[in-house]
């Protein structure tokens, strides 16, 4: 019997082993989403918990790796909704790893706010797709949609970022003369 | 909306949001563990609810066990 029929039966030691070869891809791809690695670990435990808890649906010829991307992503997106845009954005700056000379801190903080501002949905296709620069076929498949449904709320994603950033730029300039 | 709007949007968030290690510093079996221990699977309460209304109204009206016998 291969491992993942024995999870799929229950065993403890076969879900062991699947943890163990799947946890960094996991929490590797949790962490693009949420960019917080505390809350990444969290959200990797619970995704290997719910697995382990509805591994009777889970088919022994499926895509282990798929299926666990597709929970942890429905996880990462429940975190983003729950989350405030102004806690994440502290998060964020205090988190920043090295100064940039090209784009101001005011503007940094701009693009964060509006970014955290945008719907749960749109802003994980839009850190996936345009941030990571993950395929749309890769998203789709974590998001359990088709690719067009990916290309569109990045789509929507940019529209707003681009309408927000020309009023903070707006603002900027006023401000400034 | 242009390929330009999503190249410089792309510049943009790339800068605002610098990268993250994605390398997981330690092993988590241990918390995936603990988690399995001490969330056994629990009934919520809607369904102890569901069940209490259930038992109440056959304590109340018993010629209703025949018409639920039928049913099962």
């Amino acid at each position: 019997m291969d491992l993942l029929q024995r999870f799929a039966l229950g065993e403890i030691d076969a879900f062991e082993t699947l943890v163990r070869q799947f946890q960094g891809e996991v929490y590797g791809w949790i962490v693009r989403v949420v960019r917080d690695p505390g809350v990444a670990e969290d959200l990797t435990v619970e995704t290997f918990w719910r697995m382990y808890r509805a591994r009777t649906q889970f088919r022994a010829e499926g895509n282990f790796a798929g299926w666990a991307r597709r929970i942890a992503t429905n996880l990462a997106l429940d975190h983003l909704k729950r989350r405030r845009p102004e806690q994440s954005l502290v998060d964020e700056l205090a988190g920043e790893a090295r100064p940039d000379p090209v784009l101001r801190r005011e503007m940094r903080e701009g693009i964060q706010r509006a970014f955290r501002g945008l719907p749960a949905k749109l802003q994980v296709a839009a850190t996936l797709a345009l941030v990571e620069e993950r395929p749309y076929e890769e998203i789709a498949e974590a998001l359990g949609t088709s690719v067009g449904a990916v290309k569109l709320r990045v789509f929507r994603a940019v529209r707003i970022l681009r309408k927000r950033l020309d009023r903070f730029r707006s603002q900027d300039l006023v401000e400034r003369t | 909306m242009s390929e330009h709007d999503e190249r410089e949007i792309r510049e943009a968030l790339k800068q605002a949001f610098p990268p993250i290690n994605r390398e997981l510093g330690r092993d988590l079996w241990p918390a995936v563990l603990r988690k399995l221990a001490a969330r056994p699977t629990r009934v919520p309460w809607y369904d102890w609810a569901l069940i209490g209304v259930s038992a109440g109204v056959l304590l109340f009206f018993p010629q209703l066990i025949l018409v639920f016998a039928y049913h099962l």
